[in-house]
């Protein structure tokens, strides 16, 4: 914890099929892992939109995780190639605007991979705690923002 | 110029076609021009201040200019892209349309820009050009000038933002957002932009804030360059016509990048070819997802 | 105006340990639209259901959130709870506050937040939820089994004499899998080909199983109900139409020196051979590696250099040129049975996450073998006839000591399963070899006795006060060549000593593991599977026999180390699961589909290019005087799996997945400002 105490509000988009089930079989396992993930469930990381993340943050969430079935492995054949190919662009392009892509973590994450779900949400915890809050983000909405606190990060 | 005049009027004369959209000398510069009478087509012009891409003209969203008929259109290199791109998406047929492909020496910044091409006065879009020549074209006209000269501030520009840090890069883009008025110019002249319904106007659920503020602003440029990703066809247009001289070509030109790096494809005036998004490789580079 | 009912679940102690399950429901009643806000101790129970039901209809509730544990437990349950209360079960779905909140959290207060925000989401989206309708598609009411040894035989006969088509795959020249490798087999000792080779015959000659042996799958395309499957059916270079079986084109062949694979490698064939003398169906494969004519041709000789097999034919069935063939076949569901290979104790081992041993000799002594090898030393049929015979001289051996767990249960191996039949078939193996060697002495060195089916422990016991068996608890670390025996290293942990001793043979009980290419075939199935290869069972206690892939089931050793009771029970549990499929004429789809908006769709077809079924066409929109106005993309409903890679790519997001609208979406999204402590946020106001 910093000595703020802040706790980062991570929103996770995550593949029904195989994240979100590796998350329940994190938890059948008990796993503990960190309180700040909240899952939204999608069909398939294809349905996950760009605009998911850019609305997350708009909405209060410091970081982000997007994950879903290992290349090979996706329940609809297909949809994973097509969001890697999105997220590549997205990922680096971000960069290019100044949104520092360590807000958001990638991954893939099987039905049997409880613990590496757990490792996502406790690295991307630790890694946005300590990026801060990306109030910057929300509050574009003011102008003359340019001068005073460290928006950017 | 002779050479363009007589093919439009000929086209026009035989029913080959209802309309030319070409280049004429406007009072403040070149501007579009829309003959329909074969005596009109004298007014047709090429030369250095031809900077719209006319293939804007032809995305169905014209609908008015549609129902004129068959339509005939001049184009440079960097157009003929745009109308590949067009007849790729199925907006448009290729057999309705002719396409009168110019040699092209470069264009300067603005259709009023007389005087020759410099380092200063040239079009960035200009620099390293490799499709001098259309060859998406049913006519191919005029002689091939000599390679425009190079204008750096865009490289200057582009490799200035990437030198800075990630905070100061995020300041440099919200100033310039700021400015933004969401007046839509850069999504009327676009080419490419040709949905019924753009997602900026979608209110159920509205995914990007109509308010121009930054924040709205970023969105919409962001899903911009997004959706133009491994579409854009280079033409710099969005930036001539925005009002508040944000350097949106920037973003375009840099997504270009990262589709070339990337995935190792650049658009070209084939319409044959597809984009690469939509496509995949199982090999495809993954080396940020853990 | 929105009037949801929310269900706080305890599960017991499950949920409620961690998470206030009151305080959720209280604060959930703050959140505008929610008329109704509760917590119980069981929702799934029959009381708890009841709860749901009398809220629906006192008051007028016009959607369900139920929290809970994960939806891919209970969504069904619930669903069906409201449809019985006349509400469209698309109103209801489920908060996963256990496997998601509950059981990974500690800090009570933390956990109950969150419950709360995880709660929220769902009851926003439950807002936006529409009333959709199943969809009835038509189904082929034929199975494919992919797997002929006894799992795969037992599935097709059960759905065959059900009165439906079977299409049986199997990539071996024979039907019968290691089973037909086997001598005897616990815990009744009865010969493993007698109890077989009846039900080999019986499949092969049964009318609606059609056999496709010596054939693997090729590709598979399609969906639970219409799967379109292409099969591989390898070249034998024999005219199967025209083959009786004569054998004579094997007396023929000059080759009697190719390892045989039946066998283990432990005895030799001919290039033209059938792999043993019961294969079903009874028609010889000519191995193009070893057989002298393909092999000359190969190197490009002029003139052939063997047709012994062709001239001795007496049918002209030999065709040389007979290559590769692919064919079709349409099916309705698929079994999965392609059951287990024995872990290679060598170094090179096919799956990198596994490693070998390099301290028991496997490979340089002999006289060092596993259980498959003993089994074909101990079969009437195999290459000794039934003598246990060493291989490095033929002598019997008047010492074998077997060692139990090569490879099983030990992580440095990257085996960490248990695999289940070894402790018997040791037994079993011993008792064998006494029978057969009555002066000989079996010893094992064993970890524990795994002996939990019916009759096995009284088995292994037999073994030991009947036969004879010394059974040692400990480890071996190492064997070595000792002049003509061998020296084992081992230790005897209830005495606490090391132990070194002699033997003449030495079998290692190794583990089992799926057949290499495993995760080949599941990626053309789209099915899952874990770093070992099993197949992933949909769910492991209620659902053992299902993948997550609808239309797909699994049975037998492909999916975990298992005997041959247990394979046969599972197989015919997937086939019952297929006969019911298979029961209704149409087949009832989840209607969780894209729905294209004709009048906003710009006909730019990327949606078309990214679907990964093909499940987009054109459609044109014409006006009342039949002039296109324009071409527009169309979702078949019948076909779209409801993956939403469309809506993603689509720029004006024109074609919406219903379950996943974007209104659904960015609810969700939008309750994450809404922490459920006097603020309600943005959204959520409907």
């Amino acid at each position: 914890m910093t000595s703020t105490g802040f706790e980062p509000k991570i929103a996770a988009f995550v593949c029904n099929w195989c994240t979100y089930t590796g998350a329940d079989l994190a938890g059948t396992s008990r796993i503990q892992m960190a309180t700040n993930v909240r899952i939204i469930r999608l069909p398939c990381t294809g349905r996950i939109d760009p605009l998911f993340i850019i609305k997350a943050f708009e909405r209060g969430a410091d970081g982000v995780i997007v994950s879903g079935c290992h290349p090979a492995d996706c329940h609809y054949t297909a949809g994973n190639y097509h969001a890697r190919r999105r997220f590549t662009l997205f990922n680096d392009f971000i960069e290019f605007l100044g949104i520092d892509s360590r807000r958001i973590t990638f991954s893939w994450v099987s039905a049997s991979e409880g613990q590496k779900w757990a490792d996502i949400v406790n690295d991307t915890t630790a890694r946005v705690r300590e990026l801060g809050p990306f109030s910057g983000y929300r509050d574009l909405v003011r102008s003359g923002l340019t001068g005073g606190q460290d928006a950017g990060t | 110029m002779r050479e363009l005049k007589n093919l439009a009027k000929r086209l026009l004369e035989e029913g080959t076609v209802k309309v030319v959209i070409g280049y004429e000398e406007g009072p403040v510069g070149v501007r579009p021009v829309f003959v329909t009478r074969p005596a009109d087509a004298e007014k047709l012009v090429f030369n250095s201040r031809c900077v719209q891409n006319l293939a804007a003209y032809l995305s169905r969203r014209r609908g008015h200019i549609a129902r004129l008929g068959k339509s005939a259109i001049v184009v440079k290199g960097c157009d003929a892209r745009a109308v590949a791109g067009l007849i790729r998406e199925s907006q448009l047929k290729r057999e309705d349309v002719v396409v009168i492909g110019m040699r092209c020496g470069g264009v300067a910044l603005r259709p009023s820009d007389e005087g020759p091409l410099t380092p200063e006065t040239v079009a960035d879009r200009c620099s390293g050009c490799e499709s001098r020549e259309p060859k998406l074209a049913d006519h191919l006209l005029g002689e091939l000038p000599p390679a425009p000269p190079k204008a750096t501030r865009m490289f200057e520009l582009m490799a200035q933002i990437e030198r800075m840090p990630v905070a100061e890069r995020f300041r440099f883009w919200a100033e310039q957002f700021e400015r933004c008025m969401r007046c839509n110019a850069c999504r009327e002249v676009c080419p490419m932009c040709f949905c019924e319904r753009c997602i900026q106007d979608k209110s159920q659920p509205q995914w990007i804030e109509t308010s121009p503020h930054a924040r709205g602003n970023l969105s919409w440029h962001f899903t911009h360059a997004m959706h133009l990703a491994g579409r854009c066809s280079s033409c710099d247009e969005c930036q001539r016509a925005c009002p508040a001289g944000l350097p949106l070509g920037l973003l375009n030109r840099k997504m270009a990048e990262i589709v070339r790096n990337r995935f190792e494809y650049q658009v070209s005036d084939d319409s044959t070819v597809p984009s690469p998004i939509g496509a995949f490789k199982q090999q495809d580079p993954q080396e940020f997802i853990k | 105006m929105s009037r949801i009912g929310v269900f706080v679940c305890h599960c017991g102690e499950n949920i409620a340990r961690t998470v206030d399950c009151a305080a959720v429901a209280k604060r959930l009643a703050e959140l505008p639209g929610v008329a109704h806000s509760v917590d119980y101790k069981y929702m799934c129970s029959d009381p708890g259901q009841a709860l749901i039901k009398q809220a629906i209809a006192e008051k007028g509730l016009t959607g369900v959130v139920v929290a809970a544990c994960s939806p891919h437990m209970h969504e069904k349950t619930f669903r069906r709870a409201v449809s019985g209360a006349g509400m469209n079960p698309h109103f209801c779905e489920m908060a996963n506050i256990r496997e998601h909140c509950s059981w990974i959290h500690e800090d009570r207060v933390k956990a109950t937040d969150k419950a709360t925000q995880l709660a929220s989401f769902i009851v926003e989206k439950v807002k936006r939820n529409r009333p959709l309708q199943p969809i009835h598609i038509p189904i082929e009411r034929r199975a494919l089994v992919i797997g002929g040894g006894i799992a795969g035989i037992q599935a097709s006969l059960d759905i065959a004499d059900g009165n439906r088509e079977v299409v049986l795959v199997e990539k071996e020249p024979s039907i019968g899998g290691h089973m037909s490798q086997l001598s005897e087999t616990f815990p009744t000792l009865d010969c493993s080909q007698c109890i077989l080779t009846p039900r080999m015959v019986e499949t092969y000659q049964h009318e609606r199983i059609r056999l496709h042996t010596y054939s693997e799958v090729e590709s598979v395309e399609g969906y639970i109900g219409n799967f379109t499957v292409r099969i591989r059916k390898k070249s034998r270079s024999i005219d199967e139409e025209k083959c009786n079986g004569c054998g004579a084109c094997i007396q023929a062949c000059p080759n009697r020196k190719s390892p045989n694979e039946f066998d283990t490698g432990l005895g030799k064939r001919t290039s033209v051979y059938v792999p043993f003398p019961q294969a079903v169906p009874n028609i010889p494969v000519i191995d193009r590696a070893s057989c002298l004519f393909f092999r000359g041709r190969a190197k490009g000789a002029k003139k052939d250099v063997c047709k012994k097999c062709e001239a001795a034919c007496g049918k002209g069935a030999i065709a040389f040129d007979r290559e590769d063939r692919i064919i079709e076949e349409k099916v309705g569901a698929i079994i999965i049975a392609t059951g287990y290979q024995l872990y290679s104790i060598g170094k090179e081992q096919a799956n990198s996450a596994f490693k070998g041993y390099g301290e028991y000799g496997y490979g340089t002594i002999p006289d060092v073998i596993d259980g498959l090898q003993f089994e074909r030393l101990a079969s009437a049929s195999g290459p000794t006839a039934g003598k246990i015979l060493r291989p490095s001289d033929g002598k019997e051996p008047k010492r074998i000591i077997f060692l139990q767990c090569i490879g099983s249960r030990d992580p440095a191996k990257g085996i960490q399963f248990c695999s289940k039949i070894c402790c018997m078939y040791v037994a079993k193996h011993t008792m064998l070899y006494k029978h057969k060697v009555h002066g000989g002495q079996a010893t094992v060195f064993f970890m524990d006795i795994r002996a939990a089916g019916k009759g096995y422990d009284e088995f292994s016991r037999r073994a030991i006060e009947e036969d004879g068996a010394r059974y040692i608890r400990g480890r071996v670390s190492k064997l070595e060549r000792d002049g003509e025996a061998i020296k084992v290293y081992g230790y005897d942990t209830l005495n606490g000593a090391p132990v070194v001793m002699d033997a003449d043979m030495v079998v290692l009980a190794t583990a089992m593991v799926p057949q290499t290419g495993i995760s080949t075939l599941a990626q053309k199935l789209s099915v899952s599977y874990d770093r070992y290869g099993f197949i992933n069972e949909a769910h492991p206690k209620l659902r053992p026999v299902e993948t997550n892939t609808a239309g797909i089931f699994v049975a037998g050793a492909c999916q975990a180390p298992r005997d041959i009771p247990d394979s046969v029970s599972m197989a015919s549990a997937a086939a019952a699961k297929v006969l019911g499929l298979f029961s209704n004429e149409k087949l009832e789809r989840e209607p969780s589909v894209a729905v294209v908006n004709r009048e906003l769709c710009t006909g730019c077809f990327h949606c078309q290019r990214v679907c990964p079924y093909g499940a987009i066409d054109r459609f044109e929109v014409k006006d009342r005087k039949d002039t296109l106005l324009k071409t527009v993309a169309e979702v078949n409903k019948g076909i779209c799996q409801g993956c939403g890679t469309c809506q993603a790519t689509c720029p004006s997001k024109s074609v919406e997945l219903e379950g996943f609208t974007d209104e659904q979406v960015f609810a969700e999204i939008n309750a994450l400002e809404w922490t459920g402590q006097g603020n309600s946020g943005e959204g959520g106001r409907r």
